[in-house]
């Protein structure tokens, strides 16, 4: 396992003065969010979250509007205090950090893009970009040339004199991107950065973030309330409900082995084919399935290439793992496993 | 009773679609228990009017309250509907007013007792007419005194009577009135009572509905002061003095100025260094101003101000600005002008440099503008000459004290406006830059104060606009500049030099609007 970047161990938020009293009952008692804001008047934003962040990883933290992903994702820089847990990044307690401390730590290892871009209207894309080096008092020279270099790395060399207000919605957003990237941090945090835009930019973006951030080697905390986004980039999935992380797994675990009824009201929609593999859906061989003749694909390949595998033959697929065969694969298995193991 | 849905015959919402618009229907049943607990009594009445109401096409629904007709006001009170209230329970007194003249005010009263004057003092007239025949005299000239009497009072009998037939149609007029304001209350209530049902569905606890004892209390007891009173004061002739005029107290008048008089002189003494101090600071800056202004040589003057307006706000402004001048100049305003606008530049460089720190911190602390807001309402409420009388008192006459006078006035625009360009600012930039390590400088500086700035430079604007309109008014406290000269023409009457002062002040007033207008409108096109 690679490195953590950045660990949350039972993190809670709760708006309201009594908040200590709320977490003391939460943590005996199955306190729900409408039993809290009766009894003690609060709102609790996030309940006992741990998690963790590899180096290179990217963690997309997916749920619907109010479920507190939000909220989550800002105690890593502490813009929300918590109201109990810890956070460390880089191997430091975050909570413990004074405001110098923290304004340095925000400005060099967190880079934070949000859904609504944020950029400062009076100042033009490069300037933008420049700002978090400007707030670092790093020389113009050199503030310019990164601004410049990393405007290249979103794809917007010759934009850098312009406002933001004469760039498109992705563009803009881009701008976003780099400014996050100007100051070279190990971690991103992502705050729904796609969802205000249009769906077919939104898929254009994905991918560039996808192949810059491997490129990069950055790890990123990606909040998204669209479950196909957290599937298409996440290396790991977190989802959300009321405050709770239910469940976090790679999509392919999310979507073939949903927690509770809630992720599995969200995976049903989803397309398995890119996402299970062989070895998920194979069933045990028993003797004389496999002949030296037979068809063998890897367990690792998924749905969508055992089906072109398939087509071409009426033999069952024999799984092979490590050259040795562990499964077989028939027609009836195949179509069972596109429809999700029903 | 119109109730179409009974709980028996409710079918299934999915099986029961409408096919086409005009067979859905609204569900009755429902709809009268919802009418029954707003208005109390009488449900099954108030459901059926409320049912015509909705039916209605033509605007104007066929319902008749006959409680309203019958209680007038003292319905909508029971009913709660006070706006009903208010608006016919004035109409009726209007109306009783004329009952009340109509019945009991003596309207020929004065006219008859004349008449009955004139008569007694003929008759003496005709008594010492027989006394002079019998003495053998001539009684010509009691004759002729008492016949004109005699005539005088019967003129006056007819008077009395006209105004005693006047009366009746008095009487006449009032009876129509309240009919005509019972049937159209009749005809109204349930129409305002269905309207505040529609809001009471919105708001039931703050809507008033059903029948409340205190609101019929509260109605009948405000009825039975105000009408009677009312009523009383305009029949009768001889009305006690304390219900038209109110018995103030002199003596309190007295004391109390005296003791207000006091408070402030002893403040003033108290104070007097403090007050010195800032005096003095206003009259360094104003002074500095001046020497500016006066001491530099005229022509300096004018080129820079015409260079000035051509470049902050372009040539016309220009060529308007050298015509204002020579206007100023010609007629030998010039130095008087000057100092008008030093005293305005003095007033809004003050107001700038207080304001802007004060809207700053209103708009980062929600407490302190809650604080504020109502000290700024009163500085832009307050009438001017009601403040110039504590001004004299803490800090005397002249142009300092002036200035103090133009502060209070012009600063409030540049802190409300500062303050709402800070509230402006979107939290969202806020935060991504808080996100990138910012400091609270740094925000201030690089975030909100820019995006602020549209908003911060109106506001200075207005502080100008509202100090040019107060420097005339400061000349009433020894303010110098061309208030003075229009004071001083009003003092006595001069018409030829008011109004060239006027136009003076109008010029100076435009140049500095149109300039400072110009110059923003630029600045906010970059």
């Amino acid at each position: 396992m690679a490195e953590t970047v950045v660990e949350l161990s039972n993190v809670w938020k709760v708006f309201g003065e009594l908040s200590g009293e709320t977490i003391a009952e939460a943590e005996r008692t199955e306190l729900s969010k409408a039993e809290a804001l009766e009894k003690y008047q609060t709102v609790i934003g996030v309940r006992d979250a741990s998690f963790s962040v590899a180096r290179g990883e990217i963690f997309c933290i997916m749920g619907l509007s109010g479920s507190g992903k939000s909220t989550l994702v800002r105690h890593v820089n502490r813009l929300i205090e918590p109201s109990a847990g810890s956070i460390k990044v880089l191997g430091e307690d975050v909570g413990a950090m004074g405001p110098a401390e923290l304004r340095q730590m925000r400005a060099r290892h967190i880079g934070m893009v949000f859904q609504h871009m944020a950029l400062m209207p009076h100042r033009s894309v490069r300037e933008n970009v420049a700002y978090p080096l400007e707030i670092r008092k790093i020389p113009k020279s050199k503030r310019w040339a990164i601004s410049d270099y990393t405007l290249g790395l979103v794809d917007l060399t010759g934009y850098e004199d312009r406002l933001p207000k004469e760039l498109s919605g992705g563009m803009q957003q881009r701008v976003g991107i780099a400014r996050a990237l100007a100051s070279d941090p190990e971690i991103l945090l992502m705050d729904e950065p796609f969802s205000a835009l249009d769906p077919l930019i939104r898929l254009q973006l994905q991918d560039q973030f996808k192949v810059l951030v491997r490129d990069l080697n950055k790890s990123t905390l990606f909040i998204t309330h669209d479950l196909d986004e957290a599937i298409r980039i996440g290396h790991r999935i977190a989802i959300m409900k009321d405050g709770i992380i239910v469940q976090i797994g790679t999509p392919e675990e999310i979507v073939t082995k949903p927690a509770d009824d809630y992720v599995r009201d969200f995976v049903q929609g989803i397309s398995r084919l890119k996402l299970v593999r062989a070895h998920t859906i194979m069933e045990p061989l028993s003797n004389g399935d496999a002949r030296p003749d037979s068809i063998r694909v890897d367990g690792e390949q998924d749905l969508d290439s055992l089906i072109d595998v398939s087509v071409g033959s009426e033999q069952p697929l024999i799984v092979t793992e490590a050259g040795e065969d562990v499964g077989i694969i028939t027609k009836t298995t195949l179509l069972r496993g596109i429809q999700g193991g029903r | 009773m119109n109730i179409q849905a009974s709980p028996d015959d409710t079918q299934d919402p999915v099986t029961n679609k409408a096919s086409s618009v005009k067979d859905i229907e609204v569900d009755r049943h429902e709809l009268d228990q919802s009418i029954a607990a707003f208005v109390d009594r009488n449900p099954q009445y108030y459901a059926k009017a409320f049912h015509t109401i909705h039916d209605t096409t033509t605007g104007i629904p066929r319902v008749f309250n006959w409680a309203a007709a019958l209680l007038g006001p003292f319905w909508a009170a029971a009913r709660g509907v006070w706006g009903f209230f208010w608006a016919f329970l004035i109409l009726e007194i209007i109306a009783w007013v004329q009952i009340g003249r109509g019945t009991w005010g003596e309207l020929g009263a004065d006219a008859m007792a004349q008449a009955e004057r004139q008569t007694a003092r003929a008759e003496e007239f005709l008594q010492q007419a027989q006394a002079a025949r019998d003495a053998g005299e001539d009684p010509s000239r009691f004759e002729t005194l008492g016949g004109n009497l005699m005539r005088a009072a019967e003129r006056s009998r007819e008077t009395a009577e006209a105004a005693a037939a006047d009366a009746f149609m008095i009487l006449v007029s009032g009876l129509v009135l309240l009919v005509v304001l019972r049937v159209v209350q009749g005809l109204w209530s349930n129409v305002v009572y269905e309207k505040q049902y529609t809001r009471w569905r919105v708001a039931p606890d703050e809507v008033p509905s059903g029948v409340r004892v205190p609101n019929v209390v509260f109605g009948v007891v405000l009825g039975l002061i105000i009408m009677p009173l009312t009523v009383y004061r305009f029949t009768i002739e001889n009305i006690p003095d304390w219900l038209t005029a109110f018995p103030a107290n002199g003596d309190h008048y007295g004391a109390t100025a005296r003791w207000l008089e006091a408070v402030i002189d002893d403040a003033a003494r108290s104070g007097a260094g403090a007050f010195d101090g800032i005096v003095l600071a206003v009259r360094q800056v104003l002074d500095t101003i001046s020497l500016a202004l006066i001491g530099t040589p005229w022509p300096v003057v004018m080129a820079v101000i015409c260079v000035f307006a051509w470049r902050a706000a372009g040539p016309r402004v220009a060529i308007f600005t050298a015509a204002a001048l020579a206007y100023i100049a010609l007629l030998g305003y010039w130095e008087i002008a000057m100092e008008t606008v030093a005293l305005v530049g003095a007033a809004v460089v003050l107001c700038v440099v207080i304001g802007i720190p004060l809207g700053i911190w209103f708009g980062k602390s929600q407490r302190a503008y809650k604080f504020a807001e109502p000290v700024l309402d009163l500085m832009q409420t307050l009438p001017a000459f009601v403040y110039l009388i504590p001004i004299i008192a803490f800090f005397g006459t002249g142009n300092p004290p002036g200035i103090l006078a133009t502060i209070i006035f012009g600063m409030p625009p540049v802190i409300r406006l500062t303050a709402l360009g800070m509230r402006g600012v979107p939290d969202s930039i806020k935060e991504a830059a808080t996100a990138f390590g910012a400091s609270r400088w740094q925000l201030l500086k690089d975030v909100e104060l820019p995006l602020a700035l549209p908003s911060i430079m109106t506001g200075v604007n207005q502080t100008i606009l509202m100090c040019l309109s107060m420097v005339v008014i400061i000349s009433l406290i020894g303010g110098g500049g061309l208030g003075k000269v229009i004071l001083e023409a009003l003092q006595f009457a001069a018409k030829g030099p008011g109004l060239l002062g006027g136009f003076a002040i109008l010029f100076v007033a435009m140049v500095i609007d149109r300039i400072v207008q110009g110059a923003f409108r630029r600045a906010d096109q970059k």
